[in-house]
């Protein structure tokens, strides 16, 4: 289990967080950007220093201000995968994937890996051949290939695009599960959450304000007030699904911020008739 | 005299010192880069004062440092048994100084143009510093220290107020080809002159040329 206590600030930004996070499980940070969520992460890696508090692995400890306990990143077990891929550019598929792998005998795994990440026939090819989604698959695997005991992932889908995401965020977890590493995961997305995380801290100007799995975060006590409705899966085409819907609860009232010109443009009245809309965007399904 | 003996000794001088230049000046511009040294930019103005100052200037003081009078002049005739001025020897560690900005800045700048997510990116899976540095700085700033090499090389080679202050004019010794095109002009030989002056002129045309070429290749490649 990793354990961390970590305070710093920078400038106007104090980040003060406290907590553990469960083997073998991926755990997503979750939050706006500026929350804190990836340099969390940097503090884990020891690519930052805190000013205070500690981290330990395990019966290992990273860091301990108390005790003047700062090892380098070299010296923790950790894999990052950056936002846009860090890849080096100059070494190709395989070469990268090897980078971090200091035994001999290990390099015939390269191979496997290559598989696993369905990059086979692209061991020879410079990073700037490849697309995103195979260049963040690239990413991955050569973190994993060191075996590091954490995994970091720094919003690893940002920079693609949302089909490639949807993709990827699947042949992600299928690798990560195949590995049973420790992962944590940085997004602001909840849809992703969903898909990857077993577990969630939800991050708020530099501090922690909710934990739990993502049912729990997401449709807590909170958030039930506002709308459930339940459906059958009518279609699916492929960047779609059509469900019917049935209103299970509702708020008695929603509330809806609206702009002074809108709303006089609109003129309405208590007692008009309205349709709600609901950006698709902001719809989660779940199977039950 | 010898006509080839000048344009070999200018060949000769400029080699050693593109060699020294980038021995000393890959770790010095690396150490630049990476330093949290607060008075930095102190030194970084004193490794570009070649690039202002007048030659003699330069040279006038380079004098005075490797003079027989003076300590490293003493300190180096008691080991050696010849004085350091006026020497091969002194024109090298003449032509080190006025020719390092020419050699640590593009090695500097090539250096700090590295992305710094790649060196975190090899610390995170748990490379050193010095893996780092031959396996992800080096290879990504070839171009930089090509361009280094290169202009150290180049500028050397059309060194001549600084010779002149620490080398004077000794045949086979520190008469480098430009002070014997100035030599050449002051007997009227003109003739000679100019062939030695078409042949730096070509010679450093090709030189440059060939940065360029090698730099548009390396920026395609990249």
């Amino acid at each position: 289990m990793l354990s961390i206590n970590l305070k710093k600030t920078w400038n106007d930004f104090a980040l003060d967080v406290s907590f553990d996070i469960p083997s073998g499980k991926i755990t997503a940070l979750f939050g706006p950007s500026g929350a804190g969520k990836s340099s969390i992460l940097r503090l884990i890696s020891g690519l930052e220093m805190a000013e205070d508090g500690f981290i330990s692995n395990g019966n290992e400890t990273w860091f301990d201000k108390a005790k003047g306990i700062n090892l380098h990143p070299q010296q923790r077990s950790v894999g990052f995968v950056f936002q846009d891929y860090a890849l080096f550019p100059h070494m190709t598929v395989e070469k990268n994937v090897a980078y971090g792998i200091k035994e001999k005998w290990r390099m015939k795994e390269i191979k496997d890996l290559v598989d696993i990440a369905g990059l086979s026939g692209y061991e020879r090819h410079y990073p700037e051949q490849l697309s995103g989604g195979q260049k963040q698959r690239v990413s991955l695997i050569r973190a994993i290939a060191r075996k590091p005991d954490i995994l970091l992932l720094d919003e690893p889908f940002s920079a693609l695009d949302w089909q490639t995401r949807i993709q990827l965020q699947e042949d992600v977890k299928d690798i990560i599960t195949q590995f049973n590493v420790t992962t944590m995961y940085v997004t602001h997305d909840v849809s992703e959450v969903y898909k990857l995380a077993n577990n969630v801290i939800v991050m708020e100007s530099g501090k922690e304000i909710k934990r739990g799995t993502p049912e729990e975060v997401f449709l807590g006590k909170r958030l039930s007030t506002r709308v459930q409705v339940t459906g059958k899966v009518v279609g699916i085409e492929h960047d779609s699904i059509m469900a019917s819907v049935t209103i299970l609860h509702a708020d008695q009232f929603f509330k809806t911020l609206i702009d002074t010109e809108e709303l006089k443009s609109l003129n309405l009245r208590v007692g008009d008739d309205v349709i709600v809309g609901v950006k698709s965007s902001d719809v989660i399904l779940f199977k039950i | 005299m010898n006509f080839a003996e000048p344009l070999l000794l200018s060949l000769k001088l400029s080699g050693v010192t593109t060699v020294l230049l980038l021995v000393l000046g890959v770790p010095f511009a690396y150490w630049l880069v990476f330093t949290g040294f607060r008075w930095k930019f102190l030194v970084e103005s004193v490794v570009a004062l070649p690039l202002v100052l007048p030659p003699t200037v330069l040279g006038f003081y380079l004098l005075i440092a490797i003079g027989s009078n003076s300590f490293i002049g003493q300190w180096y005739e008691n080991i050696f048994n010849q004085p350091l001025a006026f020497s091969f020897q002194g024109l090298v560690l003449g032509s080190f100084f006025y020719s390092l900005p020419f050699a640590v800045q593009p090695i500097q700048t090539a250096f700090s143009s590295v992305d710094k997510k790649l060196l975190e990116a090899s610390w995170s899976l748990g490379r050193s510093n010095l893996y780092t540095f031959f396996r992800v700085i080096l290879p990504l700033s070839r171009h930089g220290i090509i361009t280094g090499c290169v202009l150290s090389f180049a500028h050397t080679l059309g060194e001549f107020g600084v010779i002149l202050m620490i080398g004077g004019n000794i045949p086979g010794v520190t008469r480098v080809a430009s002070v014997a095109i100035y030599d050449e002009v002051q007997s009227l030989n003109y003739g000679t002159a100019n062939m030695y002056a078409a042949i730096l002129l070509v010679f450093s045309f090709v030189i440059l040329a060939a940065v360029y070429f090698v730099n548009r290749r390396f920026t395609r490649t990249l």
